[in-house]
């Protein structure tokens, strides 16, 4: 049986190809703040869509960028490996990426290299931030330059999701981003890979449905 | 918000949730015990928190009290019936900074986020705060000095 490369039977991924729609993808290791992020930048406006099987919670949101009126998809995912088969999914017909780590655990950080690294092999050109997370629990981590983001030309965040510091201003710049990729894809080369890229999930949907 | 919560805990017999709330207008400090109906020691902590938290009776007074910590208590609750002791519950809450969340599943995981709620809960703004700012924007570039120890011994891309 032969699925379709969206590969989520709930959801039709095919929308993300209309101008007005935009998918941004929120990575990173279990319990770094990832939807603690979302609610806040959304406060009372989300109403997500929980899919558990995939794990995955969506998040949907209107912006206004430029004159135009951009329905954005936030796909909040799990960082648990369990859930490893469903990268794919996650990053198929992405235009834009927050990657998330907790400034008071090492590893997280660690892991970023991880998940930049099967970002790219999927996604080789969207945009992409660091965000650094829960700030407030010690403000002096601040003082200190991290320099995975620099070393990839990454724009980099420092964020507390509990007090505010900075979300909004993340948020909107990426969703600024992933419309301008929209606009003008980086070049030719996305769409060889998005060819490449709908290989792969057939070929791991064969597989797993099998 | 009516009802600012004050702190949150559990009562083992009858199982119910303890509350203790400020009225925001009279400044008045209560308790509310919620009794926990319908939880066994095979109930879905998850649910049975979700379900207290809407509860039409209960929900304007649980506002300030987050989702994760009432999974909490309904975890210790649900360990008490199952015969665990109250000091192996708080031990599974504990956290190691080095240890890798990514391995646990949903319930061992679900016990650290509880922990790690009451530090967010503890320095959240709400937007009902007075001095609550949406969109708080602050610079750190010009204060960015020191390298990261995190950065050393690196291996690729770091």
């Amino acid at each position: 049986m032969a699925v379709d490369a969206g590969s989520i039977p709930e959801l039709d991924q095919k929308k993300y190809d209309a101008d007005e729609q935009v998918k941004i993808i929120c990575l990173g290791d279990s319990a770094v703040g990832k939807s603690k992020l979302m609610e806040r930048f959304l406060m009372d406006e989300y109403r997500p869509q929980q899919l558990s099987t995939y794990a995955l919670t969506l998040y949907k949101h209107t912006a206004t960028v430029g004159n135009k009126t951009i329905a954005v998809d936030f796909w909040d995912t799990a960082g648990q490996e369990r859930f490893q088969n469903m990268h794919p999914s996650y990053y198929h017909k992405a235009h834009a990426c927050i990657m998330v780590f907790d400034v008071q655990r090492k590893l997280t950080y660690k892991n970023l290299a991880n998940w930049y690294k099967e970002l790219r092999e999927y996604r080789p050109e969207i945009p992409c931030c660091v965000v650094a997370n829960k700030i407030d629990a010690d403000m002096k981590v601040t003082q200190r330059s991290f320099n995975f983001g620099k070393k990839q030309g990454l724009p980099f965040y420092f964020v507390s999701a509990a007090d505010g510091t900075n979300v909004v201003k993340m948020f909107r710049d990426m969703i600024k981003r992933a419309v301008e990729y929209k606009q003008n894809p980086s070049d030719f080369m996305d769409e060889v890979m998005q060819e490449l890229e709908y290989c792969k999930l057939t070929c791991f949907h064969t597989f797993h449905i099998i | 918000m009516r009802f600012a919560a004050k702190r949150c805990g559990v009562q083992f017999s009858p199982p119910s949730i303890v509350l203790i709330y400020e009225h925001t207008e009279t400044k008045k400090v209560r308790k509310r015990i919620i009794p926990v109906r319908n939880f066994s020691k095979y109930s879905d902590y998850s649910m049975a928190a979700e379900r207290l938290k809407n509860n039409p009776r209960h929900r304007d007074y649980l506002e300030g009290v987050s989702q994760s910590q009432l999974e909490k208590l309904h975890i210790i609750l649900r360990d008490h019936m199952q015969g665990f002791s109250l000091e192996h519950s708080l031990s599974s809450f504990c956290l190691d900074p080095d240890e890798d969340l990514n391995k646990l599943d949903d319930e061992e995981l679900a016990r650290k986020k509880g922990q790690m709620d009451e530090l967010f809960e503890k320095n959240r703004r709400h937007k009902d705060d007075p001095d609550f700012v949406y969109n708080l924007e602050v610079d750190f570039t010009k204060t960015t000095l020191e390298k990261c120890s995190w950065d050393e011994e690196s291996d690729d891309g770091f």
